[in-house]
C-alpha cells in the first residue's frame, strides 16, 4: 500500500515538482496540497498522512509554527522540511523542534527521494 | 559624503547578493544564469516612474516582498509575462513552449525567483552587517510593468520624495530571460546602515 504524503508551500510550482518526483517512485501518494501552515495542520488532523513536507516561510501559519502544532498533535508525525538555502536559523529551529529530515531549495529530485526514503527508514536499494 | 558612501555599501550588498542569488538560479534551472547590475541612483519618484514606463511597456509577473528586520526595504522582481512562461517551462523540465498562459504556476515560478533573491539580500546583510533581516512572503502581481512599479513606490510616496533605487537585469542563458528587481530603502533604513557602518 502506498505511503500518504502531504505536501505544503505557498508556491504551487514547489508542490507540482515534490507530487511529480513522489508520484514517479511509485511507491507514494499525495493525498493533499496545502498552500500554509494553518490548512496542513487542519489536513493532518483530517487524514493523518504517512509523512509532511513543510515549507517554511509561508503566509498565515508558517512552517515552523505548524511543526510544532502537527507534533503536539502527534509526537510521532514524519514531517520533512522544505527551505531556502538561506533560512538555516529557521531550520535549525525546525531540527531542535524535532522535524525528520530537510530538503534545501533549490532540489534535486534525488535529494526529495532520498528525504523521504530516509524518513521511512527504507534505503535507495528498496526503492524501485 | 555619508550618503554617497551608503549608496556605495548598497551597491555592494546588490552585488554580493546578485553573485549568490547567480548561483541558486543556475542550479534551480539548470543553465548558465548572469545577473548583471546596471544602476544604483536616487531618483526623483516622477523621474523614476518615466523610466520604467520607457523601458518596460508590456505586462509583467511580478513578486512584491518586505525584507523586515534592522534594515527595512521593499523589494520587487519582475519578469516580463512571456518570459515568465518560458521560466515556468525551464524550471519545470518542459519542452519550451510548453507554457502557453500565465497561470499558477508561472505565477508561482516568478515567486519561487523573488524568494530566492530576497533571501540571497537578506543573507548578505546578516552576515556581512550583523543585522536581523527576513523576507515576508511575496505578493504576486500580474499587469502592466508601469502599474506594478507605481503600486511598488506607493508606501514610499507617503514617506519621501526621493528613492534610492537599484536596478539590474539578468539573463538565463540557455533561452535570454529577461528580468528586473528594485530595492527600495524604507523610512530611516539608509540612516540605521550609515550608523551600522560607522558613517554618523
Amino acid at each position: 500500500m502506498a505511503k500518504r504524503i502531504i505536501t505544503v508551500d505557498d508556491a504551487p510550482i514547489i508542490r507540482l515538482m515534490i507530487k511529480d518526483v513522489l508520484i514517479e517512485c511509485g511507491k507514494y501518494d499525495v493525498v493533499a496540497e496545502c498552500s500554509n501552515g494553518r490548512e496542513a495542520v487542519e489536513k493532518y488532523k483530517e487524514l493523518r498522512p504517512d509523512l509532511v513536507t513543510m515549507d517554511i516561510i509561508m503566509p498565515e501559519m508558517d512552517g515552523i509554527k505548524a511543526l510544532e502544532e502537527i507534533l503536539k498533535f502527534d509526537p510521532s508525525a514524519k514531517v520533512v522540511m522544505v527551505t531556502a538555502i538561506d533560512q538555516r536559523e529557521s531550520l535549525m529551529k525546525a531540527i531542535r523542534l524535532g522535524a525528520t529530515d530537510y530538503i534545501v531549495k533549490p532540489f534535486e529530485a534525488d535529494r526529495v527521494m532520498s528525504a523521504v526514503q530516509k524518513a521511512f527508514g527504507e534505503s535507495p536499494e528498496t526503492a524501485p | 559624503m555619508a550618503g554617497k558612501d551608503v549608496h556605495y555599501v548598497l551597491r555592494l550588498v546588490a552585488k554580493l547578493s546578485i553573485d549568490k542569488a547567480s548561483q541558486v538560479l543556475s542550479k534551480m534551472v539548470r543553465a548558465g544564469s548572469k545577473i548583471e547590475l546596471e544602476k544604483v541612483y536616487l531618483a526623483d519618484i516622477s523621474k523614476a516612474t518615466e523610466n520604467v514606463m520607457a523601458s518596460d511597456r508590456g505586462a509583467v509577473v511580478g513578486a512584491f516582498v518586505d525584507l523586515v528586520g534592522d534594515i527595512p526595504f521593499k523589494f520587487l522582481f519582475y519578469v516580463d509575462s512571456q518570459d515568465s512562461m518560458m521560466l515556468t517551462d525551464l524550471i519545470l523540465r518542459r519542452p519550451d513552449g510548453a507554457t502557453k498562459a500565465i497561470d499558477v504556476y508561472t505565477m508561482s515560478a516568478v515567486q519561487e525567483l523573488g524568494n530566492i533573491l530576497s533571501s540571497a539580500i537578506t543573507n548578505v546583510f546578516a552576515s556581512d552587517f550583523q543585522v536581523a533581516m527576513k523576507p515576508t512572503p511575496p505578493k504576486m502581481v500580474h499587469d502592466y510593468a508601469s502599474t506594478v512599479f507605481q503600486e511598488f513606490l506607493m508606501d514610499a510616496a507617503t514617506e519621501q520624495n526621493e528613492i534610492l533605487m537599484i536596478e539590474s537585469t539578468f539573463r538565463v542563458v540557455k533561452v535570454d530571460i529577461k528580468c528586473r528587481m528594485f530595492l527600495l530603502p524604507k523610512n530611516d533604513a539608509q540612516k540605521t546602515l550609515a550608523n551600522i557602518i560607522g558613517l554618523n
